[in-house]
C-alpha cells in the first residue's frame, strides 16, 4: 500500500503539473520593419506570462507592408492581435471583416499607440549629395528610396511628412505641395511593396541617394551595416508616426486566446515594454521611457495626421484611395 | 642655308660644319615643337625637350666664341623663342591634362548613373516578379488530374471539383431454364459528382445518377466544418451505420456490395453532426433521418410518415498512429439505427421491397399488405484490418422491425440478421485501404508496366426471420436463408480505370416451391465491369 502511495502521489502531482500548465499561441500580424521589436518583445512578455500565469505563450510574427497585412487578415489570416503601421489599416480589418468594433482604438492608452516613431532619411556615407532637408531629395538627380503608399504604410507616412512640410513651407498652398511631391516621386525610380523592401534596396542593392525611412528603420540600419557606410538626415519637419495596436476579438475569441492577447498587448504600456520600444529606436510613450532614449534621437517639429490632413479616412481617400493625389501624381 | 638665322663662326670645327649643326639642332626644335602636341600624353618627351634645350645655349657658346652683338642678340631671340616654346608646350600639356581629368570625372559620373540604372532596372525587374508572382497568387487556380478537375479562389475559400464515376457491367446468369436474371450489359452507374467549398467552411455535395432507369438524386448535402472534430451536415445522403455500404462506390471490392448490406439503410434526408476526434483515432457520426426501409437499389427524397429515425455510427483506429505498421490498420466499431414507423399513413409501406441476391435478383419479399408498423432498430459491429496488399473487413446485422400485415391483421417482431466478411489481396504490392487503390505503376505497355492487380474474396449470408413465413412472406418464392460466396480480379490500370470480373455463387434454404424464378435453384452469376472514376 505504502509503494502504491509513493507512487501514486507523484504521478498526481505530474498529471495536475500537466493538466494545469498549458501553452497559448498567438499570431501578431505586424508591419515591416518591427521584427526585432517584436522579437525582442515577445521574448519578455512570455517571460512574464510564464510567471503571472504558469502558462507558456509561443507568439508567431507575420510581417510585410502594413496595408498588405491588413488586408491578408481581412481575407483569413488568423491574427489574434494586430499591429500595423497606421490605424487606417485596423480600421479596415473592423469595417471590411468586422473583426473587432469600430472604436477598437479607445480599448488602449494613447489611442492604442503604445509607441512613436518619425520619418528621416539615411543617406550614403559623407552625404555626397548634401541632402539636408525635404527641399534636396526633390532636385532633378537626386535618386529617392521609398515604397509604395499603396501598399506600405511608412510609404504613406513618408508621402504626409512631405506633403506636410511643403505645406508649411509654401503658405500652406495645397497646389505647391502637390507640385513638391510629384516632383519627389519623379526622383523615386522603384517602388517596393514594404519598408523593409526599400531599405534593402537602399542598402544591400546600393540603390539611390536617400532612403525615406521610419527613424527606427534606419537607426537600425546604423546598428546592423555600421556608422561607415550611412548617414541619418533628420529633416526639420517630419511627421509624427503612430503606429497602433488591437486585439482581433473575433480571432482570439475564437482561438480562446482573447485574455492572453489582451495582456499581451497591454504590456507594451509597462516599463519593460516601453523599455524595449526605446531601445528598438522607437519613441516611447512613457515620459521616463522616453526620457531614457531621448538622446538617441535628433530634434525634430513633429506634425500629427490629425492636425495637418484632418485624420486617417480622409488622407487615405484623399491621397491614397484608387484615383487618389498619389495615382495622379505619380507616373511609374 | 636658310635665311634669317646668323652664320657662326668656327672655333674647333669649319663654318660649314656649324651652319650644319645649327640647322640640325633649329630643324630639331622645329620637329619637336611639331610633335609635342601628338605626343604630349608621352612624358618622355618633356623631358627629350629639356634636355635639348639645355644643350643648345651650351653648344651655341662653345661654337660661337667670336660672335658679335649681333649673334647675342640672335642667340637672346633664339632663347626665348625656345623659352617660349617650353611655355607653350607647357601649357599644352596643362591643358590636355585638365581635359583628360575633365574626361576621366565625367566618364565616372557616366559610369555610376549607369551603374544605377542597371541596379534600378534589376530591382525593378526583381519587383515585377514578385508583383507577378503576387498577381499569380490571387488568380483562382485550376487544377486536372487523377483526383478530378477543379477550380478554386485564390484564397481557397470557394471552390468548385468535377468528379465522377461510370461503370459499364455485364452480368452472366448460369442457370436452367432462365429462371434467374437476363444476361446483360448494364450501366450501373452513371454520375457526375460536383461538390465545392462557398465561404471556406461550407460543403456541398451534388450526386445525380443516370445509370438507372430514372434519373435520381442519390447525394445532395451541405456540410459546415466548424473543425474537423464538429461538422454538421444536411441533406440526402448515406445514412451512418453500414460499414460496406458507407464505402465509395468506385471503391468497393465487388460489383456489387454483400448480403449484410441488405439489412442497413441506404441513403436518407436529414441532419447530422459528425467528426474526427484525436486525429481520425476515433469517428463518429449521429443524426436524426426520414427513416429508410432495409437497403434498397432506389431511394427516396421525401419521408413516408411522419416520424423520424435516429442513425449513428461510431469506428475506433486507435492504432492507427502506431509505431507498429502491422497494427496501424486495425479498426472497429458500431453502427446503428432506431425509428418508430407508422407506415401505413400512406402507400410507402415501410419495409423493404426484396433483399437481393449479388445478381440483384429478389430472393426475399414481403407479401402485399406488411408494413412497417412499431419499432424498427438495427445495429451492426463491423471491423477491418488493412496492412500492406491485405485488406480484411466485416459486419454482423441485425435488423429487427415490427410489421403488420393489415390484410390479415397480424403482427409480428421480426428479427432478420445478416454478415459478411470480405478480403483482398494486392498481387503488385500495392498499399491496400477501404479507399481507392493507386497502382504503383500505371498501365502503359510500352514500358512494362500493367498497373495493379488484386484478388479478392467474401462470403456473406442473410437469415430472415422464421416468423416472417408463411403470414408475412410467401416460403414458396422467398427464400428465408441466403448464402453467398464470391471470387473476382481487379485489375487498377491507374487512379481513373478499372477492370472487375467476379464470380459469385448464392444458395438458398427455402423459396424452392412452385412459381419461384429466383431461390429454386443456386444463383451463379459471372460479373464484369469497366470503370472510369475521377
Amino acid at each position: 500500500m505504502k509503494i502504491f502511495l509513493k507512487l501514486l502521489v507523484p504521478l498526481a502531482f505530474a498529471l495536475a503539473v500537466s493538466a494545469g500548465a498549458k501553452e497559448v499561441k498567438l499570431l501578431n500580424v505586424s508591419y515591416d520593419p518591427t521584427r526585432e521589436l517584436y522579437q525582442d518583445y515577445n521574448a519578455a512578455f512570455a517571460k512574464y506570462w510564464k510567471a503571472k500565469t504558469g502558462n507558456d505563450v509561443v507568439v508567431a510574427q507575420s510581417h510585410g507592408g502594413s496595408g498588405k497585412q491588413a488586408q491578408s487578415v481581412i481575407n483569413g489570416l488568423e491574427a489574434d492581435v494586430v499591429t500595423l503601421a497606421l490605424a487606417y489599416d485596423i480600421d479596415a480589418v473592423a469595417s471590411q471583416a468586422k473583426l473587432l468594433p469600430a472604436d477598437w482604438q479607445k480599448r488602449l492608452p494613447d489611442n492604442s499607440t503604445p509607441y512613436t516613431s518619425t520619418i528621416v532619411f539615411l543617406v550614403r556615407k559623407g552625404n555626397p549629395k548634401q541632402i539636408k532637408d525635404w527641399d534636396d531629395i526633390v532636385k532633378p538627380g537626386v535618386v529617392v528610396v521609398t515604397p509604395n503608399p499603396k501598399t506600405s504604410g511608412g510609404a504613406r507616412w513618408n508621402y504626409l511628412g512631405a506633403w506636410a512640410y511643403a505645406l508649411d513651407q509654401y503658405g500652406h498652398d495645397d497646389a505647391k505641395a502637390r507640385d513638391f511631391v510629384k516632383r519627389l516621386y519623379k526622383n523615386v525610380p522603384v517602388l517596393d511593396s514594404g519598408a523593409r523592401g526599400a531599405t534593402t534596396t537602399f542598402v544591400e542593392r546600393g540603390i539611390g541617394d536617400v532612403l525615406l525611412a521610419w527613424e527606427n528603420e534606419a537607426y537600425l540600419a546604423l546598428k546592423q551595416f555600421g556608422t561607415n557606410k550611412f548617414d541619418i538626415v533628420t529633416p526639420s519637419l517630419s511627421i509624427l508616426a503612430e503606429p497602433p495596436v488591437a486585439v482581433v476579438d473575433k480571432l482570439a475569441k475564437k482561438h480562446g486566446t482573447a485574455d492572453v492577447a489582451q495582456a499581451y498587448l497591454e504590456y507594451l504600456y509597462s516599463d519593460e515594454g516601453q523599455d524595449i520600444a526605446g531601445r528598438n529606436f522607437y519613441r516611447p510613450r512613457d515620459a521616463k521611457a522616453a526620457a531614457k532614449y531621448a538622446g538617441q534621437f535628433s530634434p525634430v517639429k513633429l506634425v500629427t495626421v490629425d492636425q495637418v490632413f484632418g485624420g486617417w479616412q480622409k488622407a487615405q481617400k484623399t491621397h491614397f484611395a484608387d484615383g487618389g493625389v498619389f495615382d495622379q501624381i505619380f507616373q511609374p | 642655308m636658310p635665311t634669317g638665322w646668323p652664320a657662326a663662326k668656327p672655333t674647333t670645327h669649319t663654318n660649314q660644319d656649324n651652319m650644319k649643326l645649327n640647322q640640325l639642332i633649329l630643324a630639331s626644335l622645329a620637329g619637336l615643337q611639331m610633335i609635342f602636341p601628338a605626343a604630349a600624353a608621352d612624358d618622355t618627351v618633356t623631358n627629350s625637350a629639356g634636355a635639348a634645350l639645355a644643350v643648345i645655349p651650351a653648344y651655341t657658346a662653345a661654337s660661337s666664341p667670336d660672335a658679335g652683338s649681333a649673334g647675342t642678340a640672335e642667340i637672346e631671340a633664339l632663347k626665348k623663342e625656345l623659352r617660349e616654346l617650353g611655355q607653350k608646350v607647357r601649357s599644352l600639356e596643362e591643358q590636355q591634362a585638365s581635359a583628360r581629368q575633365t574626361n576621366a570625372d565625367a566618364a565616372g559620373e557616366k559610369l555610376q548613373d549607369l551603374d544605377q540604372q542597371v541596379r534600378i532596372l534589376g530591382r525593378q525587374r526583381e519587383l515585377d516578379n514578385e508583383n507577378a508572382a503576387a498577381a499569380a497568387k490571387a488568380l483562382p487556380k485550376i487544377a486536372a488530374g487523377p483526383g478530378g478537375f477543379s477550380f478554386t479562389s485564390a484564397d481557397t475559400n470557394f471552390s468548385l471539383a468535377l468528379h465522377g464515376v461510370l461503370q459499364v457491367d455485364s452480368r452472366t446468369f448460369f442457370a436452367n431454364d432462365n429462371l434467374q436474371g437476363d444476361n446483360s450489359f448494364l450501366l450501373r452507374r452513371a454520375r457526375p459528382i460536383l461538390q465545392g467549398t462557398v465561404y471556406r467552411d461550407f460543403d456541398f455535395v451534388f450526386v445525380p445518377d443516370f445509370g438507372g432507369s430514372a434519373v435520381q438524386i442519390f447525394d445532395a448535402y451541405v456540410n459546415y466544418r466548424y473543425s474537423p472534430e464538429l461538422q454538421l451536415q444536411a441533406g440526402k445522403y448515406k445514412s451512418p451505420v453500414g460499414l460496406e455500404s458507407l464505402q465509395s462506390d468506385v471503391n468497393i471490392l465487388f460489383n456489387e456490395r454483400s448480403l449484410a448490406t441488405d439489412l442497413v439503410p441506404n441513403r436518407d434526408v436529414g441532419f447530422e453532426l459528425h467528426g474526427d476526434l484525436f486525429n481520425g483515432a476515433v469517428s463518429y457520426a449521429a443524426g436524426i433521418f426520414n427513416g429508410a426501409p432495409d437497403y434498397s437499389g432506389s431511394t427516396t427524397n421525401a419521408d413516408f410518415d411522419s416520424l423520424k429515425a435516429f442513425a449513428g455510427r461510431v469506428f475506433f483506429q486507435p492504432l492507427k498512429d502506431s509505431d507498429v505498421a502491422a497494427l496501424k490498420g486495425f479498426g472497429f466499431g458500431v453502427g446503428g439505427s432506431y425509428e418508430s414507423d407508422r407506415a401505413w399513413t400512406n402507400t410507402a409501406t415501410g419495409v423493404t421491397p426484396g433483399y437481393t441476391t449479388d445478381g440483384q435478383e429478389r430472393f426475399f419479399t414481403y407479401t402485399n399488405g406488411v408494413v412497417g408498423h412499431g419499432n424498427h432498430w438495427r445495429i451492426a459491429p463491423q471491423g477491418s484490418y488493412y496492412y500492406g496488399p491485405l485488406g480484411v473487413f466485416g459486419e454482423y446485422v441485425i435488423s429487427d422491425q415490427q410489421v403488420v400485415n393489415v390484410n390479415k391483421g397480424l403482427k409480428a417482431d421480426l428479427q432478420n440478421t445478416a454478415w459478411d466478411v470480405s478480403g483482398s489481396w494486392l498481387l503488385t504490392g500495392e498499399e491496400a485501404s477501404s479507399g481507392a487503390v493507386v497502382p504503383k505503376h500505371p498501365f502503359d505497355p510500352k514500358r512494362g508496366q500493367w498497373g495493379a492487380w488484386q484478388v479478392v474474396g467474401r462470403y456473406a449470408q442473410l437469415d430472415v426471420d422464421n416468423s416472417a413465413f408463411p403470414r408475412f412472406a410467401n416460403p414458396n418464392t422467398s427464400a428465408s436463408k441466403a448464402q453467398a460466396w464470391s471470387a473476382g480480379l481487379n485489375w487498377y490500370l491507374n487512379r481513373n480505370i478499372r477492370f472487375n470480373a467476379s464470380f459469385s455463387h448464392t444458395w438458398f434454404n427455402g423459396g424452392n416451391g412452385t412459381g419461384s424464378t429466383v431461390t429454386k435453384q443456386p444463383e451463379n452469376v459471372l460479373f464484369t465491369r469497366i470503370q472510369l472514376g475521377f
